[in-house]
């Protein structure tokens, strides 16, 4: 055995028993563990759950709710940051323990989701009263609607476009492309944007996330296909399949993608095309302030999204919410903290800090928005945009993201052909019409 | 054992059996802490699983919260996943553990040498097996990283890659990538253990076959391993339970796919509990995984026990 | 067979396929380290060079700076709560095991060979099988986001392994010291603190070791019962940096620095007695 131990056996055990002391008497007062911050004040905090922290989105979100709280003294409002993969495990679950925060920033297509818990505070009748109501556009309105009923502020509205490296494009000879460019144009342009031997991709798909299938879906409507007809799911129709096969093959066959798209999420897209490994990718404008600092505003523009061999091209609206729960510790708190995130100042900092376009008309139509190039694409789309076809449903929203997605990432990678995909899609959203 | 306890406690006179009670309460009391701590963190939860495995029970349905007897294991035997994991795990596991056996073995010869700095590469060894779970699925994750990863970089200096390869996006590939990073975590494990038992080997076996003139081959085949077959069996079955169960490095490496690639058993169950939000189900899979295990340990108690009969 | 030939065989093996095998295993080992190491000193311009900048050009302590000062990811406080709850999963876990350990080692009571077969049967129980059961169990108890939730729930796989582990050390002090301090009016307690536990310690320090180290590493549990940042252990607030929009490689690979030194010290201290308590507790399986 080791002799150097021998001498300091005792003083081991001492310590050993010293410390266990010190976990007996935290045992028994566990309540305030030894390293706390500060207690908050007497009236009930609120606690907002924001589901993006990264740096920029933080830090904004922190001042925001500072500034709330230097503005009032009746409560405080806590910010709890949750990454976006765990957000709506952490919401689900505290929902179901009964425990929620007072209320949260999602997406809309989760609302339904909760509202089918009955957890989410029906904000219609104040919402009637509230001084900015008809500033809204009634389409981000809309997206926030369950079954007649307003669940959430759209604190903002954006729709897809494609993003498009200038610089690169001059550079490679490639014309850039008019506002009405259709499929065949943007393949070409992906084709000549691939550039293997600089390690260069035409087109950033996203493989990851439910926006996975709802780009898809976005092409698959510009074929002429539905989610929905007669109230029937029709994700499945001739239409759709080759829309989709078209949309996929440039990642099988025309090989014009990076090749890990099956595993790219919404930070895969963004960094792939911020740090140069693709020239083209889709995503809302909320990834065009970030790009700005990547490759520099003068390299880049916005367009809407090509239009297919039906004449026809779809964006989806969807918007940012801020949604209160039934079984929040403050609601009267969370509603003053959301309203007061949606007033002028703090609607248009936010929207303005991100890239993302405000769901208010009178901000929506301020010349930071209306005449910023980085926007363009966004703003010209709105004539064709609609609301995404998977709000139809309330079970919707979350089984895209658990059960859509993983069958999307077969199809992508060969394992099933997008008709299979499809048929088993169509399954899935047939079982969870509610 | 019991029996000869009780003809003991009969035939001492009163005064004795009286001591041997109050050392049994002793012995009984000395107990109750390790009674609390366990049977609030497993054997509850264990029971509880197995009750949540008999109901509908998604989170983010709580309307159609009930009772379905075998229900949910019906569903089971019907999930194609289900059974695709199961494969997976298979493969997930005879990969991860004759790799990091044959590393380690090669390892415990090394290190059982006498060199300068012995104690030093002993350590540094170790650090894979040690370092926490999530640290080395991300440190790979950075090595795998198709752009600015260090394994494609390389592979294309040399020349044995002509493009960049997203290993961990190709399902072909994805399951290799997590495999070897595993590989890399457990060579030690398997390393320590093989020295342990090579350290155990009297010097003395070695010396006699040495004047027999038997070459080192031979004395690898005929003194080291069969001295080693116990240590060799246990090895391997702890480290088998260990991979089956273990779900930390998939889980944050690729979440199960791309396409469920390297969807595992026990990854399978954290998807359904974390992303379906489908505890009943994941409850379900989660009693078959104890159920496979106990079965699996059923099997090695059995062949160490006919170990311990041997030595 | 002659010899000569096996000295040559033999004296290959031990010089250079030796030294090529060293190099190779601390190269295998140590590699990926090194790696990490590089990546969390460089700047963010030497991170994304093309070609692959092996060496920084400009070294910065920025990162570990920013990972520790974080408002987001903030790794001090990162290290405080895993300091906390492993070194209070060791206590417990050392405390409950001694006696344990102690019971069965020294008690022959009923059932004392079925209880051990529990405790090696434990040692092999799926972790994920205990996560939803806890989860619930931890919101009715109203332990969410609590150090307890944590710290019990580490039980569940280090009090297994330790009770196995102490009772081989226990078997292996002889009795009859024991037996005299006993006759001498000790109580069992007395005897347990006075002869035992000094003659056990060095087991004792590496089953404590071990508590701290599988607690330190633990990722499941610290993800699914918490849900504040600074509640965050180490490896859950490792795994919360990826969820994040952008990796920040840098920082993240010196908070995969700060996370894997502690660990690596308490190791190197630990790895012979660990061997050792190892290597006979899987022999008597």
């Amino acid at each position: 055995m080791d002799d150097r131990w021998a001498p300091s056996r005792r003083q081991l055990l001492q310590t050993m028993a010293a410390a266990g002391v010190v976990a007996a008497a935290d045992l028994a007062w566990w309540e305030e563990p030894l390293v706390r911050p500060g207690r908050a004040w007497g009236a009930q905090p609120v606690r907002f759950q924001f589901s993006v922290p990264e740096p920029k989105r933080t830090a904004l979100v922190e001042s925001l709710a500072q500034r709330f709280n230097q503005a009032q003294k009746d409560f405080e409002v806590k910010v709890e940051f949750v990454p976006q993969a765990q957000a709506r495990q952490k919401l689900v679950t505290s929902i179901a323990a009964n425990n929620p925060p007072d209320c949260c920033q999602v997406w809309d297509n989760w609302v339904g989701e909760f509202e089918g818990m009955g957890a989410v505070e029906d904000l219609t009748p104040r919402v009637r009263d509230w001084k900015h109501g008809k500033d809204v556009t009634p389409i981000a309105w809309q997206t926030v609607t369950v079954k007649g009923k307003i669940l959430s502020f759209p604190w903002v509205v954006t729709n897809d476009g494609v993003y498009w490296r200038t610089d690169r494009a001059r550079e490679y000879g490639i014309t850039p492309p008019r506002e009405d460019w259709t499929w065949d144009e943007f393949r070409a342009a992906a084709r000549a944007f691939t550039k293997l031997d600089k390690n260069q991709y035409g087109f950033g798909m996203r493989g990851q996330g439910t926006w996975a299938i709802l780009y898809a879906t976005e092409f698959m409507y510009a074929n002429g296909a539905q989610v929905l007809k007669d109230g029937k799911v029709a994700v499945n129709s001739k239409e759709a399949v080759e829309g989709l096969e078209w949309y996929l093959d440039l990642f099988r066959k025309d090989k014009v993608c990076p090749p890990s798209v099956p595993t790219d999420g919404w930070r895969g897209i963004v960094e792939g095309f911020g740090r140069g490994v693709t020239n083209m990718y889709i995503h809302n404008s909320g990834s065009s302030e970030e790009q700005k600092d990547f490759v520099g505003a003068q390299n880049f523009a916005t367009l809407p999204l090509p239009i297919g061999p039906a004449k026809k091209r779809t964006s989806f609206y969807f918007s940012e919410t801020l949604t209160a729960f039934r079984n929040g510790k403050n609601r009267e708190g969370a509603w003053r903290f959301m309203a007061w995130l949606m007033d002028d100042e703090p609607n248009f900092m936010y929207c303005k800090t991100l890239g993302l376009l405000p769901a208010r008309k009178t901000l929506a139509d301020r010349p930071e928005f209306a005449k910023d190039p980085a926007y363009a694409g966004f703003i010209r789309s709105f004539p064709f945009s609609i609301v995404s076809p998977y709000l139809a449903h309330a079970g919707w929203g979350g089984k895209l993201d658990s059960e859509g997605v993983p069958l999307f990432q077969q199809a992508l990678v060969g394992k099933l052909t997008a008709r299979e995909f499809l048929d088993k899609f169509a399954d899935v959203l047939a079982k969870n019409m509610t | 054992m019991a029996p000869s306890d009780a003809t003991v406690a009969v035939a001492l006179p009163r005064s004795f059996s009286s001591r041997r009670a109050r050392e049994l309460m002793t012995g009984y009391l000395y107990l109750v802490p390790v009674a609390i701590a366990l049977g609030g963190t497993i054997v509850v939860p264990i029971l509880k699983a197995m009750h949540m495995s008999l109901f509908n029970y998604v989170l983010i349905k709580p309307q159609e919260y009930g009772f379905v007897g075998l229900g949910n294991y019906t569903r089971l035997l019907r999930d194609e996943t289900f059974w695709l994991t199961l494969w997976n795990s298979f493969v997930w596991v005879f990969g991860s553990v004759s790799l990091q056996f044959l590393g380690g073995f090669a390892a415990a010869l090394l290190l059982h040498q006498s060199f300068r700095g012995r104690a030093f590469v002993r350590t540094v060894t170790l650090l894979p097996w040690i370092v926490p779970g999530v640290v080395v699925a991300l440190v790979w994750e950075w090595l795998y990283q198709p752009n600015y990863g260090v394994i494609n970089d390389v592979l294309l200096r040399a020349g044995v890659l002509r493009d960049r390869v997203a290993w961990l996006s190709d399902p072909g590939l994805a399951m290799p990538a997590v495999i070897a990073t595993n590989v890399w975590r457990g060579v030690p494990f398997f390393a320590i253990m093989l020295l342990a038992g090579l350290q155990a080997i009297p010097e003395d076996l070695y010396e006699a076959a040495r004047v027999d003139g038997a070459p080192v081959t031979r004395r690898f085949w005929h003194i080291t391993l069969p001295l080693l077959r116990p240590i060799i069996i246990v090895a391997t079955a702890t480290r088998v339970i260990w991979t089956f169960n273990y779900a930390d490095l998939i889980f944050v490496m690729t979440g199960g796919g791309p396409a469920n690639a390297t969807q595992i058993t026990s990854t399978y169950t954290l998807l359904m509990a974390y992303a379906n939000l489908d505890f009943g189900y994941a409850a379900t899979l989660s009693v078959v995984l104890l159920v496979i295990m106990l079965v699996f340990t059923v099997l090695y108690l059995r062949v160490t026990r006919g170990i311990e009969s041997v030595t | 067979m002659s010899r000569g030939r096996g000295d040559t065989a033999e004296r290959v093996l031990r010089g250079p396929v030796l030294w090529t095998g060293i190099t190779l295993l601390t190269l295998f080992a140590l590699g990926p380290f090194l790696w990490v190491f590089l990546t969390s000193l460089k700047t963010r311009a030497d991170l994304y060079a093309t070609p692959l900048r092996y060496l920084p050009v400009e070294l910065t302590a920025a990162n570990y700076a920013d990972a520790w000062t974080s408002k987001l990811t903030p790794f001090s406080r990162f290290f405080a709560n895993s300091l906390w709850v492993s070194s209070v999963t060791m206590v417990a876990t050392t405390g409950v095991s001694i006696l344990a350990g102690y019971a069965l080692a020294r008690f022959r009571f009923a059932g004392r060979n079925a209880l051990l077969l529990v405790f090696l049967a434990t040692q092999m129980f799926p972790a994920v099988l205990l996560i939803a059961p806890l989860l619930s169990q931890w919101y009715a108890l109203g332990l969410i986001d609590t150090y307890q939730a944590l710290i019990y729930s580490n039980l569940s796989f280090t009090v297994p392994f330790t009770v196995w582990m102490l009772v081989g050390y226990f078997d292996a002090i002889p009795r009859d010291l024991e037996e005299s301090a006993l006759i001498d009016g000790c109580g069992r307690f007395g005897a347990l603190c006075r002869i035992v536990l000094p003659l056990a310690a060095p087991g004792i320090a590496a089953t404590a070791i071990f508590a701290f180290v599988t607690s330190w590493s633990e990722l499941l549990f610290a993800i699914t019962f918490t849900t504040q940042t600074e509640m965050r252990t180490l490896s859950a607030g490792l795994l919360f940096m990826v969820g994040q929009y952008e990796i920040q490689w840098g920082q993240l690979s010196a908070g995969v620095m700060i996370s894997t030194v502690p660990v690596a010290v308490l190791f190197t201290y630990l790895q012979r007695h660990l061997i050792r308590g190892l290597s006979a507790g899987a022999l008597k399986g």
